[in-house]
């Protein structure tokens, strides 16, 4: 990834403030889904994001005069061919001098939920707008009051990344995060398709690795360990080198992405509750947008802050060859239920067809597509009349159009597996809090269950010092013999 | 583990599309294999057609940035709402409504379902599952399961109870394949099954562990839209659906396809919501044609109750066509 650090380096030395998108472009191809060695060396262009981005919220009046290159970028249809090639060969030396400019970051639209909600173009266009004025724009973020974010920190983490007057660097989250997660937050930026697990989609505002109760939010201080310590056994790595202010910046950050996103989808659901009346758009006032959109998700972060979950301490002169004893039984008893999922061996191999709650959304979606098309397929058209033919007509396009985002603008969806307990290695981390925390609460997102209310703390205890031996466990003593040759069966 | 083969055109269907962008013609298929046959020509133009070359991405509307200024303005200057929206008439009084939904047409047979797991409880005695989602009755081909809720209402009759509502499950089947409840009252999400299950509530962040025999209680905290879905992670056949409303003006159809819907607010335009699982139209919307309930592709119909009415609509046929496969 070096070479896209020269380049925005390159680009940024010709245009001083002005900021450039050679990064953004990286960031929003969904390149990510292409092959490896193919789409290695280039920046494709995000179709279509273009357009009006070029302009800022603040600046349209002074940018007018600046025009991006014409280099084939946004909604050119992917079949134009040789010719196209040998043109864009050409002028791309032309670029590499850095004469172009290229256009801001823009975020990109939730179109898999857009498809989802049979938004009309219009609609999408108004959702843009909507989240344009309460959200900014990448390199100029914003947020409502009610959002009770830290502006300056957003300020840190924003924009293309550069220094400023005092040698402060900025645009942290392009320079650690964006390539993984995106720009926009949505899980897929450019190298998402090659991990497993694939990066967090922020949008739907739902975190794993938290101190809260399942429904809840994590706490900024959540999110802020996941930043320093990373997630053991995923892509996710550690940040403790940076200083505390980035990670606070960086942590505020991705409560403002999750925010803008959870509006936006909460935005394109709205327009079915709308009544006749309203003629398919949403009213853009205070009372809607503020009160009855922004503020829910905005309380629903704040509140995270008291929802924390309580732990009774485990007892200390607890017996902890009963303990694990005990946390056996359970883990295969019908009460806690671990085996389910987990499996008789431990090593995850229980449930192996279940998907979290982002893959399911784009399974369900392909569900919906296919069914939809087989019935379209079945119907006979020769004796519709006008208006039916052209609802027919629509449904088509539609269903066209929700596959197209599908495969185009989401990841392959991927089964979960359930965590292997003998590798001892735990995203969430490994200390028995915090284990406890996940048998407590389950792991929101994922399939995981809460055993809260059925399962008395003690016993929760008792399954975590069990969960803990389990690494240990070579020579099958606490009940499966020769873990490791169950590997052969998976 | 063995790894599995990984094919490019169905792992990486965008690339696919890069490929065939790129050389121009044929099939994507034979356009890769093209594309690996002229490898070295194949390279060079990928190389260079890089900000040309589609991604397989569709665009969704750059944002007007003149409109959404003008918008953040308005936003942050207008103080407490406008307040300039017109109170909807209120009447007096409570009626009821009811009626009866009818499936006209031959249900096909209900598919069973595949059952894998803990097979000694989920299919003892040769016990077979069937999938729930048209139940219709033999006799009086009354469909059962059809939701009706109030969208809005201005004022209500009933407390919330604090009664518990019961959510149980047997058999590996959840017993109430349309659950209606309202928001703040409990329900009492039991197992009565001798082994454990998980009730996970989509939208709700609910999804807790039930061991065999044992129950808990969940007090939904807001309104679902359309009812959402309801699983068993443990056990993927099982599926059930919640609707939960402030109000508690909900209903959903019994054995013969009727409901009744009491203690309505009456003298006042009401509008309700009509959902069944296998509908066809928008996400599950039932639209039936009843032009003086002006019956809309939403699957709303709009009616005024007197006081102490109780208002029959009668009979409430749904065809074959707008019920899916």
């Amino acid at each position: 990834m070096e070479y896209l650090t020269v380049n925005t380096l390159s680009v940024e030395s010709g245009t001083s403030t002005r900021p450039s998108s050679r990064w953004e472009d990286f960031a929003s191809a969904g390149c990510g889904r292409s092959h490896p060695g193919k789409t290695w060396a280039f920046s494709g262009a995000g179709e279509g994001e273009t357009g009006d981005s070029r302009r800022s919220l603040r600046t349209t009046g002074q940018m007018t005069g600046l025009r991006g290159p014409s280099h084939g970028r946004g909604g050119r249809p992917a079949a134009t061919g040789w010719w196209a090639g040998v043109l864009a060969s050409l002028m791309l030396p032309l670029l590499g001098t850095g004469c172009g400019q290229t256009a801001a970051a823009s975020y990109r639209l939730n179109l898999v939920e857009s498809a989802k909600q049979q938004l009309k173009p219009e609609q999408e266009q108004q959702v843009a707008n909507i989240l344009a004025a309460l959200f900014g724009t990448p390199d100029e973020p914003f947020a409502p009051a009610e959002c009770g974010l830290d502006e300056a920190k957003l300020k840190l983490a924003a924009g293309p990344v550069r220094s400023d007057i005092v040698g402060r660097k900025n645009g942290l989250y392009r320079e650690h995060c964006a390539h993984c997660h995106g720009v926009t937050g949505d899980g897929m930026g450019p190298t998402a398709a090659f991990l497993n697990p694939y990066p967090r989609d922020y949008r739907p505002g739902v975190f794993k690795f938290k101190s809260t109760e399942r429904a809840d939010k994590p706490t900024h201080a959540d999110l802020v360990m996941v930043l320093r310590n990373g997630l053991a056994g995923s892509s996710m790595p550690s940040f403790a080198l940076l200083s505390d202010a980035k990670i606070e910046s960086l942590a505020e950050y991705v409560k403002y992405l999750s925010m803008r996103g959870e509006v936006e989808l909460a935005l394109m659901r709205a327009f079915f509750e709308l009544d006749d009346e309203d003629q398919g758009k949403l009213p853009e006032d205070r009372d809607f947008l503020i009160d009855e959109i922004v503020m829910p998700v905005a309380e629903s972060w704040q509140a995270a802050e008291d929802a924390l979950i309580d732990v009774p301490e485990m007892p200390a002169d607890i017996d902890m060859a009963a303990s694990i004893a005990k946390g056996k039984e359970l883990f295969y008893g019908n009460k806690a239920n671990c085996v389910k999922c987990h499996g008789v061996t431990g090593l995850g191999d229980g449930q192996v067809n279940d998907y979290d709650d982002w893959n399911k959304v784009v399974v369900q979606a392909y569900k919906t597509v296919e069914g939809s098309l087989e019935q379209a397929g079945e119907t006979s058209t020769w004796n519709m009349d006008a208006d039916e033919a052209a609802e027919h007509r629509a449904e088509l396009a539609w269903l066209d159009r929700y596959q197209r985002v599908l495969d185009g603008n989401a990841l392959p969806p991927r089964t979960i597996r359930p965590r292997n307990l003998r590798e001892g290695v735990y995203r969430g981390g490994m200390r028995p809090l915090d284990l406890y925390y996940r048998i407590h609460a389950g792991i929101n997102g994922a399939p995981m269950p809460a055993a809260k209310g059925t399962v008395p703390p003690e016993d929760i205890w008792h399954i975590v010092n069990y969960i803990r031996s389990l690494p240990y466990d070579f020579n099958g003593t606490l009940g499966v013999d020769r873990p490791m040759m169950a590997r052969d069966r998976l | 583990m063995t790894r599995q083969r990984i094919s490019v055109a169905k792992e990486f269907p965008t690339m696919q599309r890069i490929c065939s962008g790129v050389i121009g013609f044929g099939s994507a298929d034979t356009a890769w294999r093209r594309g690996r046959r002229l490898s070295v020509a194949g390279s060079i133009v990928v190389a260079f057609v890089a900000s040309g070359c589609g991604t397989g991405m569709v665009a969704g509307p750059a944002p007007n940035y003149e409109v959404a200024r003008a918008l953040r303005e308005k936003l942050s200057s207008a103080t407490e709402g406008g307040d300039a929206k017109e109170e909807s008439p209120q009447g007096t009084g409570w009626a009821t409504l009811k009626g009866r939904f009818v499936f006209v047409g031959t249900p096909g047979a209900a598919k069973a379902l595949v059952v894998d797991k803990d097979t000694q409880v989920c299919s003892k005695d040769g016990m077979k599952l069937y999938d729930r989602s048209l139940i219709v009755d033999e006799s009086t081909k009354g469909l059962a399961n059809v939701v009706l809720f109030l969208r809005n209402s201005s004022r209500v009759k009933n407390e919330v109870s604090t009664d518990p509502l019961v959510f149980d499950q047997k058999n590996c089947e959840f017993l109430t394949p349309v659950f209606a409840g309202r928001v703040g009252q409990p329900v009492d999400v039991k197992n009565s099954d001798p082994i454990g299950h998980n009730t996970n509530i989509a939208g709700a962040s609910f999804n807790q562990l039930i061991p065999a025999g044992d129950s808990t209680i969940f007090t939904p905290g807001r309104e679902t839209g359309l009812p959402v879905t309801v699983t068993c992670n443990i056990h993927p056949w099982m599926k059930a659906y919640a609707v939960f409303r402030e109000d508690g003006y909900v209903a959903v159809t019994a054995a013969d396809g009727s409901f009744t819907i009491p203690d309505l607010p009456a003298g006042e335009p009401l509008e309700f919501q009509v959902w069944h699982e296998r509908s066809t139209g928008r996400s599950g919307a039932v639209s039936l044609e009843r032009p003086e309930l002006k019956w809309n592709a939403k699957g709303r119909f709009r009616i005024e109750l007197k006081e102490n009415e109780v208002k029959d609509l009668g009979v409430l046929e749904v065809s074959a066509d707008a019920i899916r496969g």
